[in-house]
């Protein structure tokens, strides 16, 4: 019997990261102003080798310390956001779940307002309570929101877990609203806070996104059998041998740790963790040990395009990217639901 | 009608005489002299085109938007004031007068509690329901609409007339008219340079201010070229298109609040930024008090501001 | 092989289980019976560690609360009652996560033993043609024949099946319990069962476990424990007459 390997052969990889690497080629070089192909190349690869860029080249600061920084962030935002929600698709045997669909991410969104209005700081690192608050709000949203599912429908059917995702969020936008008009000076606009935007996204800012994708996304990567198991059935996983609680700890914590930083730096960037993984889900089938790798990638090109739409659709002006974005899940979120309700009632 | 003439006016950028005829609100109010009984009706027809009677002197006014509170200030009116909306911040004054919400929050009830014989607001955030709930409540409004300098004279003139200090209005009106005379003139001559308003900071997005805007209007008036010109009113706009178009000056109306770079600073720190010919020369202005964006008198302050700033200091008359 | 002392459940002020005790030696298959609402399902969940339970639960002489969850699941293999998902797993996939126990963590490799017992829980449950199907697209008893087939791959010592033919018709049924009663004959291996149908139990099982409201009515040799006094107290009704009169129709 073959299939021994249940994850990717290095072809595959070779595939995904491919198509990633062309999307990120395809964004660097289109934009609000257009410099030519040859001319982005030049730019990058100078740069990269501390050559001197020709003086015939226009606006190398355009491509390097806008569209770059930017594009690198929208791209490991986008994988980030992907990789939390097909792990809690799986984690919650839950084809809906996602960081904007449960409130994890509207959460998220009240611990940095809350962090920057009461100007919670931690010394030397300006953003870091930001995060932390972010971070810490996304899980304790996440606990809240289980809890309350596990109070009303013991079964966490995919329809009380939604509803009462929904419900938090409007709570919680409820109080950002309120924090904000009490405060509005302080905080950002509150498009940010529901729409998101990566403008203005720096090198430090991809680090930080960086290391937080390699590690709690590492972690997460690390659990895929765990996760195939969660995804049959949680008493199936624990069944056969996995230690649900603290599996469901430690995916948990590290959703919440990777919303956060996305959330703290970009905003609410909607529904990327729902329609991702299920487009990916039709390539390579539900086994987390191809869906997760594969969704990094596909979670990178999906968030990457639909940052270029944001930014050359109404060129000179910027949409908001989670405009793009919520306009493509929701209208994916009512397929899967209709798809799935059919399902189970044939 | 006068609705309509408004907005089409608003579309077209220089000022022409023609629209000021059209645009001041009719007065018919006639102080009979005879006899000292009988007080002089006021009649105003507001910037909406709706006709508001009062049978005597204003002495109780509520103001939601900041531009009229200013106004009533700047007239000599500022003592009739009852309530202000609560973004009123201009004089300091002001901030004694107890605040009332505004906007979409406008508390009808609250406002009649303050009992004022007018409400003054404004096109720009108040809807025609509210003007109809006030009116049921026997309060009579007064609905100004600047859309561009023209209309912020046709305000102060409109109140003026409404708080029977149309001299005081007239001076003010004459005294902005001359310091844009002087300035404009002054400034022609000089080959065009261009400018950027910058709205909002990039941490939250980059927004602008483009054509139909006071700034707009003023920075043609000096002379200056709006590098988004081609936007209509405020829109969000990209980063590389700033950069792209290198303003050789940049206007920033971003508060600062005491904590962090100046707004100021922040531009000129910002990464690709550093070949804009305007950070560059650090030819970068906050402004922090409005006074490009707000329909007021001090309108003309801030075309000061920015011509000194353009062209260095000039002398007071 | 398992003992379950003192065993007690409570959800809030509902008293599941109450105070219950058995054990399972070598050799032995226990059946489970008792009326809906009994408590049987919930035994199996507490020595599965799937719900809080008071009392003690031994394997090997050893409280089960100390083994680690893959250590559990190598000696003990639980088959659900309910068992659906969400996601197209094939039906390998489904099976060969019952390996999991052997090399749970993060770097495994599944070696020629995972293999064989795959290959042997596959071909005892008779799966081969399924093997790459979507478990979406398989009927209620093909797909409780893929959870059967992941527990055998488990190769536990201990099975526990709560209602092992729930979904299946007559042949699957009997096919299930003759594969069960093969298995059994392994030295070092028992079975617990739920089984609702009594005439089943008798069949198969040697010993019975009789549970009314949560309590032990009655424990030890299943003739004993299905007595016609015992079943009628705990089912309210006259079982023996009901059962003969439905044999009458086939007569």
């Amino acid at each position: 019997m073959r299939n021994k390997e249940e994850g990717f052969h290095v072809y595959e990889y070779a595939i995904f990261a491919g198509v990633t690497v062309l999307t990120f080629a395809l964004c660097v070089s289109m934009g609000s102003v257009s410099v030519p192909i040859r001319d982005t190349i030049t730019i990058i690869w100078n740069s990269i080798f501390n050559t001197p860029i020709p003086d015939t080249i226009a606006s190398p600061s355009i491509i390097l310390s806008v569209r770059l920084p930017r594009v690198v962030c929208v791209a490991l935002t986008g994988a980030s956001l992907s990789l939390c929600g097909g792990a809690m698709q799986g984690l919650l045997r839950n084809p809906l779940a996602d960081g904007s669909t449960m409130g994890v991410s509207a959460g998220a969104s009240l611990g940095a307002v809350i962090a920057i209005v009461l100007g919670i700081k931690m010394p030397s690192l300006p953003f870091a309570g930001t995060m932390v608050m972010a971070m810490a709000f996304a899980f304790v949203s996440l606990i809240i929101i289980l809890t309350l599912a596990y109070k009303m429908d013991f079964s966490l059917s995919t329809n009380t877990i939604i509803l009462i995702g929904v419900i938090y969020s409007m709570f919680v936008s409820s109080i950002l609203s309120l924090i904000i008009t009490f405060a509005p000076d302080k905080v950002k606009h509150i498009t940010f806070w529901t729409m998101g935007s990566l403008a203005g996204s720096s090198f430090d800012n991809a680090l930080v996104l960086l290391i937080a994708l390699m590690s709690f996304g590492g972690v997460i990567v690390l659990n895929a059998r765990e996760l195939n198991a969660f995804a049959i059935g949680e008493d199936n996983a624990r069944h056969i041998g996995v230690n649900v609680k603290r599996v469901k700890l430690v995916v948990m914590i590290c959703v919440s740790g990777l919303i956060g930083v996305c959330v703290s730096i970009g905003g609410t960037i909607g529904f990327v963790g729902l329609v991702t993984p299920h487009m990916v889900r039709m390539i390579t089938g539900p086994n987390h040990r191809r869906l997760l790798p594969a969704s990094i990638f596909a979670g990178a090109t999906f968030l990457m395009l639909a940052d270029l739409v944001a930014r050359i659709l109404l060129n000179p002006l910027e949409l908001p990217i989670g405009v793009v974005t919520s306009f493509i899940g929701a209208i994916l979120f009512i397929y899967i639901f209709y798809t799935s309700r059919r399902k189970s009632h044939a | 009608m006068l609705t309509s003439v408004l907005t089409g006016c608003s579309k077209v950028n220089e000022m022409t005489p023609q629209k000021t005829f059209e645009q001041t609100p009719s007065v018919k109010s006639t102080p009979d002299s005879t006899t000292k009984t009988k007080e002089p009706a006021i009649i105003v027809t507001d910037m909406a085109g709706r006709e508001v009677k009062l049978d005597g002197p204003v002495t109780r006014v509520v103001a939601l938007f900041p531009s009229d509170c200013e106004i009533l200030y700047a007239i000599g009116a500022g003592e009739t004031l009852v309530g202000r909306g609560e973004y009123c911040d201009y004089p300091q004054e002001v901030l004694d007068v107890p605040a009332v919400q505004s906007g979409a929050n406008t508390n009808i009830e609250q406002i009649i509690s303050l009992n004022p014989q007018v409400v003054l607001m404004s096109t720009m955030d108040q809807t025609e329901e509210q003007v109809a709930a006030l009116e049921a409540a026997g309060i009579e409004v007064v609905v100004s609409k600047e859309t561009d300098i023209e209309g912020v004279y046709t305000a102060i003139s409109m109140i003026g007339t409404l708080m029977d200090k149309n001299i005081e209005a007239e001076t003010i009106i004459e005294s902005m008219k001359d310091t844009f005379f002087e300035l404009s003139s002054k400034a022609t001559g000089n080959e065009e340079k261009t400018i950027y308003f910058e709205v909002s900071p990039l941490e939250y997005g980059l927004w602008t201010a483009g054509n139909g805007t006071f700034m707009n209007e003023i920075a043609q008036m000096l002379g200056l070229k709006n590098c988004f010109g081609d936007i209509n009113g405020w829109g969000a706009i990209s980063e590389e298109q700033v950069i792209e178009r290198n303003p050789d000056y940049i206007v920033t109306i971003a508060m600062y609040f005491g904590e962090g770079p100046r707004p100021e600073e922040e531009i000129m720190n910002r990464a690709g930024w550093e070949n804009v010919t305007a950070v560059k020369n650090g030819s970068i202005l906050n402004l922090q008090n409005d006074e490009l964006s707000r329909p007021t008198p001090r309108l003309a302050d801030g075309a000061r501001i920015l011509y000194d700033f353009v062209y260095g200091s000039t002398e007071l008359d | 092989m398992l003992e379950v002392k003192n065993m007690t459940v409570q959800y809030g002020d509902l008293t599941i289980v109450d105070n219950v005790n058995f054990t399972v030696n070598n050799g032995q298959w226990l059946m489970i019976v008792g009326p809906n609402g009994a408590g049987k399902s919930t035994i199996i969940n507490a020595i599965s560690q799937g719900v809080e339970y008071k009392g003690e639960v031994y394997f090997d002489k050893k409280d089960i609360r100390k083994y680690k969850s893959h250590e559990r699941a190598r000696m003990i293999g639980i088959l659900a009652q309910n068992n659906y998902t969400n996601f197209s797993f094939t039906v390998q996939e489904v099976i060969r996560l019952g390996r999991y126990a052997y090399a749970p963590g993060i770097f495994s490799r599944q070696d020629e033993d995972d293999e064989r017992h795959i290959a042997e829980a596959i071909e005892m449950t008779g799966l081969t043609p399924l093997l790459k199907q979507s478990v979406l697209t398989l009927s209620g008893g093909e797909l409780q024949r893929v959870f059967l087939a992941q527990i055998l791959a488990q190769n536990p010592r201990l099975l526990i099946l709560d209602e092992p033919t729930n979904h299946l018709d007559l042949m699957y049924q009997k096919q299930t319990f003759a594969l069960i009663q093969e298995w059994l004959k392994s030295p070092g291996r028992a079975v617990v069962s739920v089984v609702h149908d009594l005439s089943l139990a008798k069949a198969y099982g040697k010993q019975a476990l009789l549970l009314d409201k949560g309590k032990v009515k009655a424990s030890g040799q299943i003739d004993k424990v299905l007595s016609a006094k015992n079943l009628d107290e705990v089912y309210s009704m006259d079982v023996y007459s009901w059962m003969r009169s439905k044999l009458e129709q086939w007569k």
